[in-house]
C-alpha cells in the first residue's frame, strides 16, 4: 500500500537538530569571545555564567510547560519577586524558621499564584496573554502594598540563607559548582523526563499541537492546562527562594522584567509560541546561550547596557531562523513525500467513475 | 457604529458599551462625592493630561488588536524616541531637528516590526516582545543611567501650558487623532480591511486584499504614534531618562481590551475604547483622590483587565449551564450553545 | 450478514435547535460487521445524529442502547469507553506527535509511564493488521489526508472500537485512496465492527454498504438493504422528488483567445503545463486529488506563484505574484476551501461580496458607500437565488450551498474575464449543485472564460468544452468534448495499468 512512507527512522528529529545547533552556537560564541578577550576562560567567568543562569533555568522549565500548551505566562517575574520577598520577610521576622518549611512555603506560594493564573486561563477562558499581563501587574501591586515600602536585607536574614549562595557543591579543577545549581539541574532533568515519559507530558504536546483534536480525543484539556500553570507557579516559587538566597537584599521590584528573559530563553531554545514543540534541554540551552552572550559582552568591556539590546536581537534571530530554515526543510520534506504519495501503485477499478453515474441519468 | 458588519457581536458590543457607560456614570458619581471639583474643566483637562500619552497610543493599538496582532513594544519605542532625541541634542544637534529624528527612529522601529511580522510572518507577540527588550536596550545604550535635562523651555511649556483655548497640545493632538481614527476604522476601506484580516487572514489575501501592506502600515503607524507620544511625554516631564514610559504597554492594552476589543481580533469599536479611556482615567483620578498609590492603582488596572474578559465569559457559561439544566425538564427549549457549534 | 448481532440501537431520537427540528423521532440500528450508510442532503440531520452518538450533544428525547442496554453518552471520552469512535473528513491528528502516539493518544493518562518500545511495537502491529506500511516513528505533520485517516482508523482499533462512524471520509480523497480506505473498512467489517458511513458520492455508497438509510429534514424517510435501493430511488428519497437529467452545458460560441499558459512550472509541484482558454469556453481540469490542478490554479491566481513559465493574458505576457495582481487583471478564483479562504465568516453577506472590489464602493474621501454595497449584494442575492433573509446576515449562518453562492457572487462582482472554479459543488446538496451548474452555463454564454476543476468526473465531463487531465503534477493531455469519455479520462488520470508498485522514499 502506498499510504506508507519511509520505513526508516528519520535520521534527525527537528527538535534534536535544534538542540544540536544551539550547542554548536554556544561553542562558537565561546570560541569567538575566547579570541577577543584576554584570559576569557577563567573560573570566575564559569561561576558568573552558572550562577547567573540557574534561577532563569528553573523558571524557564515552568514557562516551557505552559508554552507547550499554546499559552504563555508573563507573570513569572512577579511570582518570583513576590515569593522571594514574602519568604524573605518571613524568615527575617523569624530567623529560626526551618529551611525545608521555608522552601516548601516558597513553592506553595508560587503554586497558589500559578493556580490563579491557571483557573483564569482554563476555566475562565480568558486568553493567557490577558490573564498574565494582568497578574503581572496585580501580583506586583499586591507585593508593594504588602511590603509597606520596606526592604529585605542580608543583615536581617539568618546566616544559612546568606551562605547558601556561596557554598560550593564541589569543584572540578578550578571550576566551582555552587550548591544552587542542584535545583536547576534536577528540575531540568525531572521535567524532561516528565515530558518524555509521563502521559501528562505527552498530553501537553497534544493540546498545544491540536487543541480541537485534544477535545475530541476526550482529554481533560482544561485541567491539564491548569496544572501546567500551577507547576509553572511552583517552579517560579522555588526560583524565588533561590533568588533570595543569591541576592539577600531585596526590594519590591525584585525580579522585575525576569519574564522577558525567561520567554526569550524559551524561544531561543526552540520552544514554539504556537505550542506543541520544544524540550526542556532546548530551553536550558537557550538560557545558557543568552547568559553566555550577556556575560561575554560585559567582558568585552562594552557597556553593560548592550545586554538588553542584544537579547532582543537574539529572540528575533531565533524565531526568524526557525521560520526560514526549519520551514524550508519541512517544505522540502513535505514536497518530496507528497510527490511520492500520490503515485498510485496499481490501477484501481476506479469505482468513482465506472459506475459513478448516479448523478448523470 | 460598528463597521465590522457583524450582526451577532453588534448586539454584544452594544450591551458591552452600555455596561461601560453605566460603570462610567457610577465612577463619575463616586468621584463627585469624593471631590466636588471633579467635573470642573481644569480637573477634566488634568484628568486627560496625566495619561495623555497612553491614550494616544491606545488608538493605534486598537487597530493592531482588531487586526489580530499585538504590539508590546510601544512603550519601549516611546522611550527610545525620547532617548534618541535627548542623545542627539546632547551631541549638539539643534533641538527641533532632534525631535524630527526622534520621530524617524519611531519609523525605523515600525519598519522593523512590520517587516518581521508582515513579510517574514513571525508572530507579533514574539517580535514585539523582542522589540520591547531591544528598543529599551538601545535607549539604555544611548543614555545609560544619565538623566537628560537640556529641554528648551518653549518645549516644556508646550507640554504644560494651554495650547488651544484651555487645552494643552497633546490633548488637541489626541482629539484630532481620535476623530481621524474613528473615520478610518469604521468608515473607510482601510478600516474594513483591518477587520477582515482580523477575522480571516487567508480569506482576505485570497480576496485580493494586500494583507502584508496593511499589516506593515499598521505597525509603522503604531511605532510612529508611539514615538510622537514619547516626545510629547518629554514635553510634559521636562527631562529624559532611558526608563521613560517603561511598563506603559500594560495600561495601553488594558484600555483597548476593556473597550470591548477582542484579543483574537476581528471585533471592537473605537466608541468602546473611548468609553474605556474615560472610565480608566476617572478611575485613576478617583483612586488618587482617595489616596491610593500608583503601584496599587496598577494592580487594580490589572485586575480590571482580567475581570473585563472574565465577567462576560462567566456570564455566558452560567447562561449555558442554566440552559442545559433547563432542557432536561423542558426539552423543547434548548438552544444552540457555543459548545454545540461545530 | 442478516443474522448479525445488533450492536447499537437508537430509539426515537429527537433534537431541536431553536426553531429547527434537527432530528424528529429517528430510530436506527447498527449491526456488527455491517456497513450502514446514511444518506441525506445537507441539513437533513446526519451531523446532529453523529454528534449525539459521540456525546457532543445530548438528545432531547429518545434512548441509545448498546448490546440492548441503555447507555448515556455525555462526552467524547464516554463515547470512547463505550467503543464508539468517529472519523471526520478533516482528520483529528496531532501534527507534533508521531504516528504511534497519535494511535495511542487516548490510552495515555491512565497512569504509568509511556513505554515507547511497546507503543511502537503495538502501533506497528495494528497497522500491519490493517495491511498498511507506515513509519510509526515519524511525526504526523505532513501526512496526507488519507494517511491521517489511516492513523485515525488505527486509533479507533486501539480503542477496541465497536461502532465506527465515518463522516464523509472520502470527500477529499483520490479514487485510489478511496479504494485503500474501503479495503480498511472491509477489514474492520470482518472484525465485527458496526460502521456508520456517510458520503455524498452515490457510487461509493452502493459499493460499500449493506444497508442504506435516508434522512430528509430531520426525519427518517427510508431504511432498506442496499440491494433493494437504486441510485434513482435514493435520490428521490433524499430530495423528495424525481431528479431530471444531469445538467449539460450548452455548446456555445468560442470567443477570442484570453489566456495562454506555456511551460508553467512550480518546482516540486507541477511542471510543463501548457494550455489556452478562450472566451465563452469552459476548460475542465480532471485528475486525482493531489494531481496538482489546484496548484496550477493557485499559480495563475498568484497565491503560490509559479517558479517558471509564461502566462499570456489577453495578449500581454504577465507575471502574477499576488492574488491582488490577479484580481486587477480580471482573474477570479472561487476556492475549494470556503470556510478557510472563501468567506470572512462572522461578517455579513454584503461585506463579503464587496471585499475584492471595495475600491468601487468608495466616495471621493475614501469612505465606503454602504448603500451601494447593499444594493450590489441585494442584486446578487436575487440573481443567484441565495436563500438568506437579509444580506446583513452573517455568512456563517448560511448553508454550504448558499455560502458557495456568496463566494461566487463576490467574484462575479469583480466582472472577471477568467473565472477559476475549484470544486465548486463539493459538499453541496443536489439542488444547489444543479443551480450552480446552470450559473456556470449562463456565465459561459455571456463570454466569460471558465476554468473548472472538479473531482466529480460526470460533472466535469458534462460542463466542459475541453478537458485537461493532470497526473502527479504533469499535464497528460487535453481532450475535446467529442473524445472525452470516462474511460479515456480515467486512463489518462491514473496512468497505465499494472504499473509496478513504487518504492517510496
Amino acid at each position: 500500500m502506498s499510504i506508507s512512507s519511509t520505513p526508516r527512522r528519520p535520521a534527525l528529529r527537528l527538535e534534536r537538530l535544534r538542540e544540536l545547533s544551539l550547542v554548536i552556537i554556544i561553542f562558537a560564541v565561546l570560541f569567538f569571545f575566547g579570541t577577543q578577550v584576554e584570559s576569557y576562560f577563567n573560573p570566575r567567568f564559569f561561576r558568573t555564567v552558572t550562577t547567573g543562569v540557574m534561577i532563569i533555568v528553573v523558571v524557564v522549565v515552568g514557562e516551557t510547560l505552559v508554552m507547550l500548551t499554546r499559552n504563555i505566562d508573563l507573570s513569572v517575574g512577579s511570582i518570583v519577586g513576590f515569593t522571594a520577598y514574602v519568604v524573605g520577610r518571613m524568615v527575617a521576622d523569624n530567623n529560626s524558621l526551618d529551611p525545608v518549611i521555608l522552601i516548601l512555603l516558597a513553592i506553595g506560594l508560587g503554586a497558589l499564584l500559578g493556580l490563579i493564573n491557571g483557573l483564569l486561563v482554563s476555566y475562565g477562558r480568558i486568553p493567557a496573554i490577558v490573564v498574565t499581563l494582568g497578574t503581572l501587574a496585580l501580583y506586583r501591586g499586591i507585593l508593594v502594598e504588602f511590603s509597606g515600602a520596606k526592604s529585605v536585607t542580608t543583615a536581617t536574614l539568618p546566616n544559612w540563607i546568606n551562605e547558601l549562595g556561596q557554598i560550593n557543591l564541589f569543584s572540578l579543577g578550578p571550576l566551582d559548582f555552587r550548591v544552587l545549581i542542584v535545583p536547576a539541574i534536577v528540575v531540568v532533568i525531572l521535567f524532561q523526563l516528565v515530558l518524555s515519559f509521563l502521559p501528562y507530558g505527552r498530553r501537553l504536546y497534544a493540546i498545544g499541537s491540536n487543541p480541537e483534536a485534544a477535545r475530541f480525543a476526550g482529554m481533560p484539556a482544561r485541567r491539564i492546562v491548569m496544572i501546567a500553570y500551577v507547576l509553572c507557579g511552583a517552579l517560579s516559587g522555588l526560583a524565588g527562594f533561590m533568588f533570595l538566597a543569591r541576592f539577600g537584599n531585596l526590594t519590591v521590584v525584585a525580579a522585575q522584567g525576569l519574564e522577558l528573559q525567561v520567554v526569550a530563553a524559551a524561544v531561543v531554545g526552540g520552544v514554539s509560541t504556537l505550542g506543541g514543540s520544544g524540550t526542556m534541554i532546548g530551553a536550558l540551552l537557550g538560557a545558557v546561550l543568552i547568559e553566555v552572550i550577556g556575560d561575554s559582552l560585559i567582558r568585552l568591556r562594552i557597556s553593560e547596557f548592550w545586554k538588553d539590546a542584544s537579547l532582543g536581537l537574539f529572540i528575533l534571530l531565533a524565531v526568524a531562523s526557525d521560520k526560514v530554515i526549519v520551514g524550508r526543510v519541512r517544505d522540502l520534506a513535505l514536497r518530496n513525500r507528497r510527490r511520492a504519495e500520490v503515485i498510485p501503485s496499481q490501477v484501481p477499478p476506479s469505482p468513482a467513475v465506472q459506475e459513478g453515474s448516479a448523478h448523470v441519468q | 457604529m460598528s463597521n465590522n458588519a457583524n450582526g451577532l457581536n453588534l448586539r454584544f458590543l452594544r450591551s458591552w458599551e452600555g455596561l461601560l457607560t453605566l460603570i462610567l456614570v457610577i465612577v463619575v458619581l463616586l468621584n463627585i462625592r469624593l471631590s466636588p471639583f471633579f467635573l470642573h474643566g481644569d480637573n477634566l483637562i488634568n484628568l486627560f493630561g496625566v495619561s495623555i500619552e497612553k491614550i494616544i497610543v491606545a488608538l493605534t493599538m486598537t487597530f493592531i488588536i482588531i487586526n489580530g496582532e499585538i504590539d508590546l513594544s510601544v512603550a519601549s519605542v516611546m522611550g527610545l524616541a525620547a532617548s534618541f532625541m535627548a542623545w542627539l541634542t546632547d551631541k549638539g544637534m539643534a533641538f527641533p531637528t532632534a525631535l524630527l529624528f526622534g520621530l524617524l527612529i519611531g519609523l525605523v522601529c515600525g519598519l522593523i516590526n512590520g517587516f518581521l511580522i508582515a513579510y517574514l510572518e513571525l508572530p507579533s507577540l514574539v517580535v514585539t516582545l523582542a522589540g520591547l527588550i531591544a528598543y529599551r536596550g538601545v535607549a539604555r545604550i544611548l543614555l545609560e543611567d544619565r538623566s537628560f535635562t537640556g529641554i528648551p523651555p518653549w518645549y516644556n511649556d508646550l507640554g504644560t501650558q494651554p495650547f488651544l483655548g484651555p487645552l494643552p497640545l497633546a490633548l488637541v493632538i489626541f482629539f484630532v487623532l481620535f476623530a481621524v481614527a474613528i473615520v478610518v476604522l469604521h468608515f473607510s476601506a482601510f478600516g474594513r480591511y483591518v477587520f477582515v484580516i482580523g477575522n480571516n487572514k487567508d480569506a482576505a489575501r485570497m480576496s485580493g486584499v494586500q494583507v502584508r501592506r496593511i499589516k506593515m502600515m499598521l505597525f509603522i503607524a503604531s511605532s510612529l504614534v508611539a514615538a510622537l507620544a514619547g516626545l510629547l511625554y518629554v514635553s510634559r516631564l521636562g527631562a529624559v531618562r532611558a526608563s521613560i514610559a517603561e511598563g506603559f504597554e500594560l495600561d495601553i492594552i488594558t484600555i483597548v481590551l476593556l473597550g470591548g476589543v477582542s484579543i483574537f481580533g476581528g471585533t471592537g469599536t473605537l466608541v468602546g475604547v473611548g468609553l474605556s479611556i474615560l472610565l480608566i482615567l476617572s478611575l485613576r483620578n478617583g483612586m488618587s483622590l482617595a489616596g491610593v498609590t500608583g503601584n496599587t492603582q496598577n494592580s487594580i488596572i490589572g485586575l480590571i483587565l482580567i475581570l473585563s474578559v472574565l465577567i462576560p465569559n462567566l456570564a455566558q457559561q452560567a447562561n449555558q449551564t442554566w440552559k442545559r439544566r433547563e432542557y432536561v425538564s423542558r426539552p423543547k427549549e434548548q438552544s444552540i450553545t457555543r459548545e454545540s457549534l461545530p | 450478514m442478516n443474522a448479525a448481532r445488533l450492536t447499537l440501537e437508537m430509539r426515537g431520537i429527537s433534537k431541536r435547535f431553536d426553531a429547527t427540528q434537527a432530528l424528529d423521532n429517528v430510530s436506527l440500528q447498527l449491526y456488527a460487521g455491517e456497513v450502514h450508510t446514511l444518506l441525506g442532503e445537507n441539513g437533513a440531520g446526519k451531523s446532529t445524529l453523529i454528534k449525539i452518538m459521540t456525546g457532543v450533544h445530548p438528545p432531547d428525547q429518545g434512548e441509545i442502547l448498546l448490546d440492548g442496554q441503555p447507555i448515556r453518552i455525555e462526552n467524547t471520552a464516554q463515547a470512547q469507553l463505550h467503543g464508539i469512535a468517529a472519523i471526520y473528513q478533516e482528520p483529528m491528528t496531532f501534527p507534533d506527535l508521531n504516528v504511534a502516539e497519535n494511535i495511542f493518544i487516548s490510552h495515555q493518562g491512565r497512569g504509568g509511564l509511556v513505554n515507547w518500545r511497546n507503543m511502537y511495537r503495538d502501533a506497528e502491529a495494528i497497522l500491519t493488521k490493517l495491511g498498511v506500511k507506515m513509519d510509526v516513528h515519524r511525526q504526523a505533520r505532513g501526512l496526507t489526508l488519507a494517511a491521517q485517516q489511516t492513523v485515525e482508523i488505527a486509533k479507533a482499533i486501539s480503542l477496541k472500537v465497536r461502532v465506527l462512524i465515518m463522516d464523509e471520509p472520502t470527500a477529499s480523497l483520490s479514487a485510489h485512496e478511496v479504494l485503500q480506505l474501503f479495503n480498511l473498512v472491509k477489514t474492520l467489517r470482518e472484525q465485527g465492527v458496526a460502521i456508520l458511513f456517510i458520503s455524498h458520492r452515490m457510487d461509493e455508497v452502493f459499493q460499500i454498504s449493506e444497508r442504506i438509510t435516508i434522512f430528509r429534514d430531520g426525519k427518517l424517510i427510508s431504511s432498506a438493504p442496499a440491494a433493494q435501493v437504486t441510485p434513482q430511488s435514493a435520490i428521490r428519497d433524499m430530495v423528495g422528488r424525481e431528479m431530471g437529467s444531469f445538467f449539460v452545458k450548452d455548446k456555445g460560441e468560442r470567443g477570442k483567445l484570453l489566456l495562454s499558459v506555456k511551460n508553467l512550472a512550480k518546482e516540486g509541484v507541477f511542471s510543463n503545463i501548457n494550455f489556452e482558454i478562450y472566451q465563452g469556453e469552459v476548460l475542465g481540469f480532471a485528475g486525482l486529488v493531489g494531481a496538482g490542478r489546484t496548484d496550477v490554479a493557485l499559480a495563475l491566481f498568484g497565491a503560490t506563484p509559479a517558479t517558471s513559465g509564461e502566462i499570456i493574458f489577453d495578449g500581454q505576457p504577465v507575471t502574477i505574484r499576488t492574488p491582488h495582481q490577479a484580481t486587477q487583471l480580471g482573474i477570479a478564483y472561487v476556492t475549494e476551501d470556503r470556510r478557510g479562504q472563501g468567506l470572512v465568516m462572522p461578517m455579513s453577506i454584503a461585506a463579503n461580496m464587496s471585499l475584492p472590489m471595495l475600491r468601487r464602493y468608495l466616495n471621493p474621501l475614501g469612505l465606503i458607500r454602504r448603500g451601494e454595497e447593499r444594493k450590489t449584494a441585494e442584486d446578487y442575492r436575487k440573481q443567484l437565488s441565495i436563500r438568506a433573509e437579509s444580506i446583513r446576515l452573517q455568512a456563517n449562518k448560511l448553508s454550504g450551498g448558499n455560502q458557495q453562492k456568496v463566494v461566487l457572487g463576490k467574484w462575479l462582482n469583480t466582472n472577471p474575464r477568467l473565472l477559476i472554479l475549484d470544486e465548486p459543488t463539493r459538499g453541496i446538496d443536489v439542488g444547489a449543485k444543479a443551480e450552480i451548474h446552470s450559473i456556470i452555463n449562463r456565465l459561459a454564454q455571456q463570454g466569460m472564460a471558465i476554468m473548472l476543476i472538479s473531482s466529480d468526473l460526470p460533472e466535469v465531463l458534462a460542463m466542459s468544452d475541453r478537458l485537461l487531465v493532470m497526473r502527479e503534477g504533469r499535464q497528460m493531455g487535453i481532450f475535446n468534448r467529442e473524445n472525452a469519455t470516462q474511460e479515456n479520462i480515467i486512463t489518462s488520470a491514473m496512468g497505465r495499468a499494472n504499473e509496478p508498485e513504487t518504492a517510496l522514499a
